[in-house]
């Protein structure tokens, strides 16, 4: 998603791991690392001249 | 033998239903166990303030499934407009509200349009000022750069069509706008088996 934002034209994309974010069940958070899956902030900005 | 396109369209309309599904039934059934957190649980654990969830309307707390917190980075001043896009039960869009103050605007879209019901009652059972729009995040039904900032909660994962979301969310921002969205990523490529499942994608 990061590349999507910056592909689009947003500026100033930040992204920061939520660092507690895990699922309730064990099995799917298992799941869940396997893929490196993680829950993101992004920040982005429409340039002022866009 | 289906061409890719119309089972692309399929699935896709297989995914719709069901994600309506699955967080209808979290708003209908919020002490339901799900595999993700959800609730004032989950609102804590990403850090929301106490004093927003006290303030809270109870069933747009109960009904949370967020996966982070975009008001961490969000800086929303009195007088903007903001846009929560897949605001569910008008928990963040609430909170952006009280962010914005009366001279500001809240505007919500979601899929289901129930959830819009919900969230436009929680929110005036809160003096908070909302207007939820039922639509798709493909097609945000709102004008060109009108919005000065969106924020977002679980929602984007949630599309096949992540590039024509963000593309959206740039259109509806005015030059200068900006997002805080909190999503959920992978590292990998998902194996088809969860890609071609609308159950699993929509969880």
């Amino acid at each position: 998603m990061f590349r999507l934002f910056e592909e689009t034209g947003f500026t100033g994309v930040r992204s920061v791991v939520v660092p507690r974010f895990r699922f309730r069940k064990l099995a799917t958070q298992n799941a869940a690392e396997a893929y490196g899956v993680k829950a993101v902030l992004f920040t982005a900005t429409r340039p002022a001249t866009a | 033998m289906t061409d890719p396109v119309t089972a692309q369209a399929s699935l896709e309309a297989v995914l719709k239903d069901e994600i309506i599904r699955l967080y209808q039934d979290v708003a209908d059934n919020p002490r339901g166990e799900y595999h993700f957190f959800h609730g004032r649980e989950a609102a804590e654990l990403f850090g929301y303030d106490p004093a927003w969830l006290d303030r809270a309307p109870a069933g747009a707390l109960a009904c949370f499934a967020g996966v982070g917190n975009p008001h961490l980075r969000s800086a929303i001043q009195p007088g903007e407009t903001v846009l929560d896009l897949g605001s569910g039960a008008g928990l963040d869009a609430i909170i952006a509200s009280w962010s914005a103050g009366p001279s500001g605007k809240v505007i919500a879209v979601d899929l289901n349009p129930s959830m819009c019901v919900k969230a436009q009652a929680h929110a005036a059972a809160s003096g908070a000022r909302l207007d939820c729009h039922p639509g798709r995040m493909e097609a945000i039904p709102v004008p060109d750069a009108s919005v000065d900032i969106v924020i977002s909660n679980g929602v984007i994962n949630l599309s096949f069509r992540k590039r024509q979301v963000i593309e959206e969310l740039f259109r509806v921002l005015k030059p200068g706008g900006r997002c805080s969205i909190a999503d959920i990523v992978s590292a990998k490529p998902l194996s088809p088996s969860i890609v071609n499942d609308p159950k699993l994608w929509a969880s």
